[in-house]
């Protein structure tokens, strides 16, 4: 059932979606469903958008991690947009800042993404 | 009997709607409610027989759950699989289903044809746009169902499936606590020379995915875990439960915090392959002049010494566990001073919508003030908390080194 707060964008070919303000536990399993459906199209890279998010708690992380895991395994990968200092501080803690490649701006993240794999 | 539409089946039909609306019936316990519901839909619908399966989503099986008239059903634990004779049919199209002949071609279990029923007729019970369960009534003597005796078993069936949900969400959140409680420490271990107070509080969501443990080793040491599983209920305290054993284990087998979360981290990958947790580990020397810590994507404990505010301990991140990535995990030593006072916690302690979480860590310093733990437990607690209920779940832990023997002045 796709959610209505979670569409994706094409921006230069490359799947975007764009997350809320708040992702926490009533709103993360729609993300997640949002996400792991684009993760699995194609074997390209998939930008979450996470510009106007300024809260993120663990539900919203597990989400995050689980399309990673998905689109790794089907060759494909996940590109973060994330200018928001907190949630910057979040992945720094928790160590995904160094699992997960992230952007400080949209242009970048599409940029990485059309320039083909890593 | 066929429901024709004279004035005196429209009033028998109102009074049928409104047995199975009945308002008295929410007064009723839930399992209650499903019992009455039965008797009452068998009764409107003058059918010898009404029944409940519910759908069990691991297995993909209709279990007979309830039933009037047809209690052998129950107790004979029938199982019928989705897509398969009357019921299996019902919840794989996700529509109601007349029978007017019933024998083993039509229908799977044996009880319904061999008790000798006739006709029958089962609708889908949905909730949250799901098939839950189905429910079904079958007459002895020869019977052609009408559409609004569909309608009416619609309503029953709607009826029944709030009933379940509100049945399963109140079973699973008491398991949930009740697992909750099995898993953080009853009392806190004696340690000679070491003061330690806790606190748990659950969430406004019920019980998530926080939990602590504290025990000692054969060597004397003394071990903290910290942990917040993603998620939240039943699902989450299961995951909790197994990562605490895992934990305990690997710590007997091995004295360094790191290896200790790397194995549970491969355990996790390995049977929990969907699960993801921070996980902060610490050993401490027995004496309690120091801790060896690594961090699985916690928050770093906030360590107060006397006469000096409290601060974040400068211990580096390391990797939450369950992400798939071998990279090693850091380790590092912090010296407990005399009389001073750690703060382990998680993160809903700290977090607050649309505030920097620096500042909600500079609050939880400022609120860690080295004095009996559970003075000290209290006040961190009105500082952060207050008298809002936290959407999180909130874990606390506090220990502190007693100060050592007093010297005797002239």
């Amino acid at each position: 059932m796709p959610d209505a707060g979670f569409s994706v964008e094409m921006i230069r070919g490359v799947p975007v979606v764009a997350t809320p303000e708040d992702i926490d536990i009533t709103n993360a399993a729609g993300l997640r469903a949002a996400l792991l459906q684009s993760a699995v199209h194609g074997t390209g890279a998939l930008v979450v958008d996470m510009t106007r998010t300024q809260f993120c708690d663990t539900a919203g992380l597990h989400a995050l991690v689980a399309a990673h895991k998905r689109a790794r395994a089907n060759g494909g990968r996940v590109l973060l947009v994330l200018p928001d200092l907190t949630i910057l501080r979040i992945f720094a803690i928790t160590g995904l800042d160094r699992v997960i490649e992230h952007f400080p701006s949209l242009e970048e993240a599409v940029a990485a993404g059309a320039a083909g794999p890593a | 009997m066929t429901a024709q539409l004279d004035p005196g089946s429209i009033e028998e039909r109102l009074r049928a709607i409104q047995s199975i609306t009945d308002a008295a019936l929410s007064r009723l316990d839930d399992r209650e409610l499903l019992a009455e519901l039965l008797e009452r839909t068998r009764e409107a619908l003058q059918t010898d027989t009404a029944a409940v399966l519910l759908l069990d989503f691991a297995s993909g099986q209709l279990i007979a759950t309830a039933a009037a008239g047809l209690e052998e059903e129950v107790r004979q634990g029938v199982r019928i699989p989705v897509g398969r004779g009357f019921a299996g049919r019902i919840a794989a199209e996700h529509r109601p289903v007349i029978l007017d002949h019933v024998d083993h071609t039509t229908v799977l279990n044996p009880i319904l044809w061999a008790r000798g029923i006739q006709s029958m007729m089962g609708v889908p019970m949905v909730a949250g746009g799901r098939v839950i369960g189905v429910l079904h009534v079958g007459s002895l003597t020869p019977r052609q169902f009408t559409d609004p005796d569909v309608e009416l078993l619609q309503l029953a069936g709607d009826r029944a499936a709030a009933a379940v949900q509100s049945v399963n969400a109140q079973a699973d959140r008491q398991a949930a606590v009740a697992l909750q409680r099995s898993l953080v420490p009853a009392v806190l271990p004696a340690v000679a020379g070491a003061e330690m107070a806790a606190r748990y509080i659950p969430g406004s969501g019920g019980v998530g995915g926080d939990w602590y443990d504290v025990f000692t080793l054969p060597t004397g040491e003394l071990c903290v875990v910290m942990g917040d599983v993603a998620g939240s209920g039943l699902p989450a305290a299961v995951i909790m439960g197994r990562m605490r054993s895992a934990l305990r284990a690997y710590a007997l087998e091995t004295r360094d915090p790191a290896e200790v979360l790397s194995r549970l981290d491969r355990k996790m990958q390995h049977f929990e392959p969907d699960a993801m947790a921070t996980v902060l580990y610490a050993i401490i020397e027995p004496g309690l002049e120091r801790m060896d810590i690594s961090l699985a994507g916690h928050f770093p404990p906030v360590i107060a010494r006397p006469g000096r505010p409290a601060e974040l301990a400068s211990v580096p991140a390391g990797l939450m566990i369950g992400i798939a990535d071998p990279s090693p995990r850091p380790v590092t030593s912090l010296p407990i001073p005399p009389d001073a006072l750690v703060c382990f916690y998680t993160d809903g302690l700290i977090e607050r919508r649309g505030e920097v979480i620096d500042e909600g860590l500079a609050r939880l310093c400022r609120a860690v003030t080295v004095q009996p733990v559970e003075a000290a437990c209290a006040i961190v607690m009105q500082e952060l908390v207050g008298s809002q209920a936290a959407r999180d779940d909130i874990a606390l832990l506090m220990l502190r080194r007693q100060p050592g023997p007093l010297t005797i002045g002239g």
